[in-house]
C-alpha cells in the first residue's frame, strides 16, 4: 500500500482507476461487445450457414450448457476461490439420474407413468448438486483446505463416483420426457436458453440485490476486513459453493435433457478450462464480476465454438483440433489481458 | 566530522497523482544512530525503499560510500554495505535458522552449491557477534518475533552491512526486548554500523538516537541532534500543530446505571490473567500498556476473536457468550482495528459498501433484498456526518487519506449504532485534523451514552479523551487512574516504568 | 535430535505404508512374495519419475497437471517420428529425443509464468487442454503398437528375475536404477544446491526470495524444465514398459501424483517437501490401488478412492493449521511471563 500524504487532490483521470466497476457497463464490456460482433462478422461471412435461423437455433440450445456452468464458476471466483469440480457435479448429477430412472426402477412403472419420475430425477440432480455444494463449502469453508486443492480432490471424488457406477459406459434409454427441456422451444426460443438468460438474471440479482451478495463480494475483496466486520465468512462460503453446485446441477439436467444420456467424463477437463476461459474473458476477478460481461463471453464462446465446428466439419478428429485451440486461446486471452491490465501480478 | 556513509540529495517521488516525497535531502554519518521520524504518509517508508533500490525516484541522486547513483538496484544496495531490516524480517518461514541467516552471502557470492558445515559455522559466527544463542536447525516459523529479529540483525550484520535500516523494529516487542535491541544497536555503533531506525514512538526515539530527522507530508521539516529535541517538539514538528490541551468537555458518566460491560475473571492463557473492569454508560475508558501486556488479546476477545478461556463478559446485566464478531455485533459491541488496511477496509470497493458492511443484514428487507439506493443513502449520510473528504461515495475506498479512511472505518461501525465501542488505535496514522476530528466524536459519542474502551499508546490522546485510564502489564491490570489525578508525564514514566522494575506488575 | 525424526511427516506416513502393507499381508501372504514386490514397483516406476519431477514446483508453491501431457506428446510424437523414418535401432534415441522435447515443453510453461505472471494452474490447465489435443490431431489419435526391434525386449529387461506364480518369470526391471538415479539427483537438487534451496524460499515467501537476491523466474524455469525432462522420461518408460505407444497415456493420471506428493507430506501451499517423502507418497498409492484389488473393489473405483485420500490429506493438515493459528498469538507473550 503506498503511503499517501495528508492532502491528496483527486485528479480526474484517476478517477477511472478508483471508481470499483459496479455499473452495469464498462470498458470491459465494450470491448467484449466489441468482439463478439467481429467474431459474429467474420464467421458470418466466410460460412454462409453460420447465420442461419437453423443455426443460431442450434446455438440457443447448446450455449446453455456451458453458460450455466461458466456462472457456476464465477460466483466461487468472485470469493477469491474457485470450483474445479464444477463438471464432475454435472456429470454425478446426470448419472444418478440415469441410475434412478434406468436401473433403479422398474422400467414398466416408467414407462407407464413417466412424468412424474421424470420430474423425480430432476429434483434429485438438483439435490446432488446441494450435497456436493455442502462438501465442497465444508472444506473450503470451515476446514480451511484452498479452494484449488480441495476442489480438485472433490472433482476426482465425484468423477469416481460416476466412473464407479456406470464403469465407463454411458447411461441411455431415458423415457422421453427427459428430453423435453432439452429439444423443446416456447415461442421459438429454446426452453434451455430460457433457462439460462433466467439464471444469469437471478445471478444478477444474487449478487447485486441482496445483502448475501454483498457479503460474497466483500470476502474476495478483503477476507481478513470481513470478519472483523461481523460477516460470517463462513457460512457465506458455504452458501456460494452451494449454489455453485446447484448450478453445475442444472447443467447436468440440460445436458442429460439434450443428449438423452449420462455419461462420465463428458466434456471433462475441457469444460473446466472453457469456464474459466469465459471469466477471465469478463474479467472475474476476487471482489469484482459484471454479469453481463459473463453473459456476452458466454455469446462469445459459443460462437467460437460452432464456427470452430463449421470451419471444421469433415475433417477427422476435429474435436481434438478443438481443445487445441481452446488451450491457445485460453494462454492468448491471459496474454492479452496482461497487457491491457497494465501488467498487474497475479498472485 | 565523521565521513558519510548515505547521503540523498533532491531526492522527489511520485506515484500517480500523489507526492510521497518531494526535494528531500538527507545524509547519515559512519556509526550514527540515525532516528527517521514522521506519521504514516509522511514519506519515510517511500525514502527507505529509494534507499535500498526497490524503488527508483524520479529526480535527485543518491551517494553511498562516495558511489554516486541516479538509479539503484536493491542489489546494488546490498553491495553498498545497505541493509533494511521490514516489518516482516524478511525470513523464510520454512527454513532453519542457520539457512536464514547465511542465505544472503551464499547468493551474494554466486555460489551454486552448498556445503551445510559453511552454512553453520557463517550462522554460529553472527550469532556469536551479538551474544545471542539460538538453536541452528530450529524452523523459524517456530520462533517469537524477538528472536526472528535478531536473526534478521544478524543476517544485516554477515552482509557486511555500513547501514542497518530498522523500519519500525519495536514494534511487536516487549519492553524487555525493546532495551536488549537498543543495546545491540549501541553495539553496532562502536563497531562502527550506522543504524537508521525508522519510527513513530518519539519516545523511543528520544532514548536512542544521536540525530533525529522528522518527516511530513513528503518533505523533510526538520533535522538535528537529538539531544536538544524533546517529545513535545518533535511532536510538534511530526503533526504541524501544537498539542494543547484545550478546554475539553468531558461526558458525564452515568454511574448509577447498570455497566454496559462488565468483565469479570477474565482469563486467556499466556495473553491475559483475571481481569475485571466495568464500563459505564457515557464512560470513556483507556486501555493502555506496552506490547505484550495483552490489550489488544482482551479486546480481540471482547469482539469474538480470540476465545477467552474462563471468566464472564456480562452486557448489561446479562452474562453473554461472544463466540464471534457477528455474536458481538448482535450484543451491540463495535470495533475498529489497529490495521485499518488489513482488518477495516476494503480497498477496491467504493466506499459506500465500505460503510455499510456490518448493516448489510440490517438494511435488507425480504429474501436479503437490498437496493444501491439505499446504499447510497446510507452513505451519503455518513459521509456527511463524519465529514468524510471525498467527491462521491461510489468512489474506492482507496482514494482516501488515512485519516479519512479512518472516518470510513468508525462509520461503519456507527451505522451499526452500537451500545459498547472498542476502539484500537484509532488515530494511527492520522493526519492532525482528523485526529482532533475523531477525539471531539468520542467524546460526543460517550455525551450520547455509548461506553467507549479506547486502546491507545498515545498518552495524550489517553489523557484527553478518557474518564479512567486502565494500565496493562504482562497480561494484567496493573493500575487503574482517574483522568484528574494523573498527568501526561506521569502517565508515561507509569507505562514504561516497566524496565524498572524487570517487568512484573 | 533423532528423535525429532519420528515426529516428521514422513515418519508417519512410513508407519502407515508398513501398516497398511501388514495388513494386505495379513489377507494374502502372497503380498509378501518377491514377485508381487518387483511387479508393485514396477507399476510405481513411471509415478516415482513424474512425482519428482513434479515435486520441486510443488514446493515452490505451484500445482501443475499439465506434466501429463508433456510426458505422452513426448513420447507419442517421438515414436511417430522415429517410426516414420523406419528405425529399428534402441532406446536411446527415444529418450534423447523425447526428452528435449519434454524440457522445451515444460520450459513453454515456465515462460508463460515467468515472463507474464500468469498463474500456474491456469497455464498448467490451458497446456494440458492444448498438448492433448495437439497430439490427437496432429500426431496421431490411435495407440500404435509397432515397436523399432531394438526396443521389443526392453519391457522384459530384469535386473533380478524370480519365479512368478501367474505370469512364469518376473523380476525386477532395469529402469528401477532411473528411478534411483533420479531420486538421488533430486535429492541432492534440493539439499545442496542453492537452486533448490531456492525453491523450498520460493514456497516460504516469495517476495523475500525476490528481495534477498533470488534470481526467481530463473529458479522457476529451472524446474519448469525439469519437470519437463522427467515427463518425458516417465512417458516413454510407461510405452516401453506397456509396449505400445499412447497419445492420451495418464490423461487421467495427474491427479494421482499430485496425491503422492501430498501424501508424502509436501505442503499445500508450499516450502516443504522431500524426495524420501514422495517416495513413500508414491508406494503408498500403489500399495492402497494393491489393497483395492485384493478387497475385490474394481478398478472402477479407484477414483473415488484416490479422491477420498486427497479430501483427507488435504483437510488434515488444514485443521492442523487452524489450531495453530490459534496459539501463535500466545507463544510471544509467554515469554513476558519468565522472572
Amino acid at each position: 500500500m503506498e503511503p499517501k500524504p495528508a492532502k491528496t487532490p483527486i485528479l480526474v483521470r484517476d478517477l477511472q482507476s478508483i471508481q470499483p466497476a459496479i455499473a452495469k457497463i464498462d470498458r470491459q464490456t465494450i470491448l467484449l461487445l466489441g468482439v463478439f460482433v467481429v467474431l459474429t462478422v467474420f464467421f458470418g461471412i466466410t460460412r454462409d450457414t453460420f447465420l442461419t435461423g437453423r443455426s443460431i437455433t442450434s446455438m440457443a440450445f447448446q450455449l446453455p450448457e456451458i453458460g450455466v456452468l461458466a456462472l457456476a464458476m464465477m460466483i466461487p471466483i468472485l470469493t477469491g476461490g474457485i470450483n474445479l469440480s464444477v463438471n464432475a457435479i454435472s456429470n454425478l448429477g446426470a448419472v444418478l439420474a440415469g441410475f434412478f430412472l434406468v436401473k433403479l426402477l422398474p422400467s414398466n412403472m416408467v414407462a407407464a407413468q413417466p412424468a412424474p419420475y421424470v420430474a423425480l430425477a430432476f429434483l434429485i440432480v438438483l439435490f446432488i448438486g446441494l450435497v456436493t455444494g455442502v462438501i465442497n463449502g465444508l472444506l473450503i469453508g470451515y476446514i480451511g483446505v484452498p479452494p484449488i486443492l480441495a476442489t480438485l480432490a472433490t472433482m476426482t471424488f465425484y468423477t469416481g463416483i460416476s466412473t464407479g457406477l456406470t464403469g465407463g459406459k454411458t447411461v441411455t434409454n431415458f423415457p422421453d420426457q427427459v428430453g423435453y427441456i432439452g429439444a423443446k422451444s416456447l415461442m421459438g426460443i429454446p426452453i434451455p436458453f430460457i433457462i439460462f438468460v433466467l439464471i444469469t438474471l437471478l445471478t444478477y440479482l444474487i449478487l447485486f440485490q441482496t445483502s448475501f451478495g454483498f457479503k460474497t463480494r466483500m470476502i474476495g475483496s478483503n477476507p481478513t476486513a470481513s470478519t472483523f466486520s461481523g460477516i460470517d465468512n463462513r457460512l457465506v462460503i458455504m452458501k456460494v459453493y452451494i449454489i455453485s453446485g446447484i448450478y453445475a446441477a442444472i447443467t447436468g439436467i440440460l445436458v442429460m435433457s439434450r443428449t438423452m444420456s449420462a455419461a462420465i467424463e463428458y466434456g471433462s477437463t475441457t469444460y473446466v478450462l472453457l469456464t474459466i476461459l469465459i471469466c477471465v474473458l469478463a474479467n472475474i476477478v476476487p471482489g469484482f464480476g459484471n454479469v453481463l460481461n459473463m453473459f456476452i463471453a458466454i455469446l462469445i464462446l459459443q460462437v467460437i465454438s460452432t464456427g470452430f465446428h463449421m470451419v471444421l466439419l469433415g475433417v477427422r478428429g476435429s474435436s481434438f483440433f478443438k481443445d487445441f485451440s481452446w488451450g491457445v486461446l485460453m494462454i492468448l486471452i491471459f496474454i492479452v489481458n496482461y497487457f491491457l491490465r497494465g501488467k498487474k501480478s497475479q498472485e | 566530522m565523521a565521513e558519510e556513509v548515505l547521503r540523498v540529495e533532491n531526492i522527489s517521488k511520485k506515484f500517480g497523482g500523489v507526492t510521497a516525497l518531494n526535494n528531500v535531502s538527507m545524509a547519515v554519518a559512519r556509526g550514527e544512530t540515525c532516528c527517521l521520524v514522521g506519521e504514516n504518509g509522511s514519506g519515510k517508508s517511500t525514502m527507505i525503499k529509494i534507499i535500498s533500490g526497490v524503488y527508483t525516484p524520479d529526480t535527485g541522486d543518491i551517494y553511498i560510500n562516495g558511489h554516486h547513483y541516479k538509479k539503484l538496484t536493491p542489489i546494488e544496495s546490498i553491495r553498498e554495505g545497505i541493509q533494511v531490516i521490514y516489518q516482516d524480517f524478511s525470513l523464510f518461514p520454512n527454513l532453519t535458522v542457520a539457512e536464514n541467516i547465511s542465505i544472503n552471502q551464499q547468493l551474494a557470492n554466486g555460489k551454486q552449491l552448498i556445503r551445510w558445515k559453511e552454512i553453520n559455522r557463517i550462522a554460529e559466527e553472527g550469532l556469536a557477534r551479538i551474544n545471542v544463542s539460538l538453536p541452528l536447525d530450529a524452523i523459524v516459523e517456530t520462533l517469537t518475533t524477538a528472536d526472528r529479529q535478531l536473526i534478521a540483525i544478524v543476517k544485516a550484520m554477515l552482509a557486511n552491512a555500513r547501514i542497518i535500516i530498522m523500519d519500525e523494529p519495536t514494534t511487536a516487542l516487549t519492553q524487555k526486548e525493546i532495551t536488549s535491541l537498543f543495546k545491540i544497536i549501541d553495539d553496532l555503533k562502536n563497531r562502527g554500523i550506522s543504524t537508521l531506525f525508522v519510527s513513530h514512538k518519539l519516545n523511543e526515539v528520544a532514548e536512542i538516537a544521536d540525530r533525529t530527522i522528522i518527516f511530513r507530508n513528503g518533505m523533510k521539516v526538520m533535522e538535528q541532534d537529538a539531544k536538544g529535541l524533546d517529545v513535545k517538539t518533535m511532536e510538534y514538528y511530526m503533526t504541524g500543530r501544537k498539542i494543547d490541551k484545550e478546554a475539553i468537555s468531558f461526558s458525564k458518566v452515568d454511574a448509577v446505571s447498570i455497566s454496559l460491560l462488565r468483565v469479570e475473571n477474565l482469563n486467556l492463557k499466556n495473553c491475559y490473567f483475571n481481569i475485571n473492569f466495568d464500563l459505564k454508560p457515557g464512560e470513556v475508558l483507556g486501555i493502555t500498556g506496552l506490547l505484550g501486556s495483552g490489550r489488544t488479546e482482551l479486546a480481540l476477545s471482547l469482539f469474538g476473536l480470540m476465545l477467552a478461556e474462563s471468566g464472564k463478559i456480562l452486557v448489561r446485566g446479562k452474562e453473554v457468550k461472544i463466540h464471534s464478531p457477528k455474536d458481538a455485533c448482535d450484543q451491540g459491541i463495535a470495533y475498529v482495528p489497529e490495521d485499518r488496511i488489513r482488518e477495516g477496509l476494503f480497498l477496491d470497493q467504493s466506499i459506500n459498501d465500505n460503510m455499510v458492511v456490518s448493516i448489510i443484514d440490517r438494511m435488507a428487507g425480504r429474501f436479503g433484498f437490498l437496493k444501491e439506493k439505499q446504499k447510497r443513502a446510507e452513505g451519503k449520510k455518513w459521509i456527511q456526518r463524519l465529514e468524510i473528504k471525498t467527491p462521491s461515495g461510489v468512489l474506492a475506498a482507496k482514494s482516501l487519506s488515512g485519516g479519512n479512511q479512518q472516518r470510513v472505518v468508525l462509520a461503519k461501525w456507527m451505522a451499526s449504532n452500537p451500545k459498547i465501542l472498542i476502539l484500537n488505535g484509532p488515530t494511527v496514522g492520522v493526519d492532525v485534523g482528523s485526529k482532533a476530528d475523531i477525539h471531539n466524536l468520542i467524546r460526543s459519542l460517550a455525551n450520547q451514552g455509548l461506553g467507549i474502551l479506547l486502546i491507545s499508546d498515545d498518552i495524550p490522546e489517553l489523557i484527553q479523551t478518557c474518564h479512567r485510564i486502565l494500565l496493562m502489564r504482562n497480561g494484567r491490570i496493573a493500575k487503574e487512574f482517574k483522568r484528574e489525578d494523573i498527568t501526561e508525564s506521569q502517565l508515561y514514566i507509569e507505562l514504561i516504568g516497566a524496565s524498572a522494575n524487570n517487568g512484573r506488575a | 535430535m533423532h528423535y525429532k525424526i519420528l515426529k516428521t511427516n514422513e515418519f508417519i506416513v512410513f508407519l502407515i505404508l508398513v501398516g497398511l502393507s501388514i495388513v494386505v499381508g495379513a489377507v494374502n501372504p502372497a503380498f509378501f512374495s518377491l514377485a508381487t514386490l518387483f511387479d508393485t514397483l514396477r507399476g510405481s516406476i513411471v509415478y516415482f519419475i513424474m512425482a519428482f519431477g513434479l515435486l520441486p514446483l510443488m514446493i515452490a508453491g505451484g500445482i501443475d497437471i499439465s506434466f501429463v501431457a508433456i510426458a505422452a506428446v513426448s513420447s507419442y510424437a517421438t515414436h511417430m517420428f522415429l517410426i516414420g523414418r523406419g528405425y529399428q535401432g534402441g532406446v536411446l534415441p527415444y529418450f534423447l529425443i523425447a526428452c528435449t522435447i519434454g524440457v522445451s515443453m515444460g520450459l513453454l510453461n515456465g515462460l508463460l509464468v515467468t515472463r507474464f505472471n500468469l498463474p500456474i494452474f491456469d497455464v498448467s490447465l490451458a497446456a494440458y487442454t492444448m498438448w492433448y489435443g495437439f497430439n490427437l490431431f496432429f500426431i496421431g489419435a490411435t495407440a500404435n503398437f509397432d515397436l523399432p526391434r531394438g526396443t521389443i525386449g526392453y519391457y522384459a529387461r530384469f535386473l533380478f528375475t524370480v519365479k512368478d506364480p501367474f505370469a512364469g518369470t518376473t523380476g525386477l526391471h532395469v529402469s528401477i536404477i532411473y528411478v534411483i538415479g533420479i531420486g538421488l539427483l533430486m535429492w541432492w537438487f534440493l539439499k545442496y544446491t542453492t537452486i533448490g534451496r531456492g525453491v523450498y524460499a520460493i514456497g516460504g515467501n516469495r517476495e523475500v526470495a525476490i528481495r534477498s537476491g533470488f534470481p526467481v523466474s530463473r529458479v522457476l524455469l529451472i524446474i519448469f524444465g525439469i519437470m519437463g525432462l522427467m515427463s518425458a522420461i516417465a512417458g516413454v518408460t510407461m510405452a516401453f514398459l506397456s509396449r505400445n505407444f499412447n497419445p492420451v497415456i495418464f490423461i487421467n493420471q495427474p491427479l494421482d501424483v499430485l496425491a503422492a506428493i501430498i501424501l508424502g507430506g509436501a505442503s499445500i501451499t508450499g516450502g516443504r517437501g522431500t524426495v524420501v517423502g514422495t517416495s513413500l507418497g508414491v508406494l503408498l498409492i500403489q500399495v492402497i490401488n494393491r489393497a483395492l484389488i485384493l478387497t475385490g473393489i474394481p478398478v472402477e473405483w479407484q477414483r473415488l478412492v484416490v479422491g477420498l485420500i486427497l479430501i483427507l490429506f488435504t483437510s488434515i493438515p488444514a485443521l492442523r493449521e487452524q489450531r495453530a493459528k490459534h496459539t501463535s498469538h500466545t507463544t510471544e507473550i509467554a515469554q513476558t511471563d519468565q522472572p
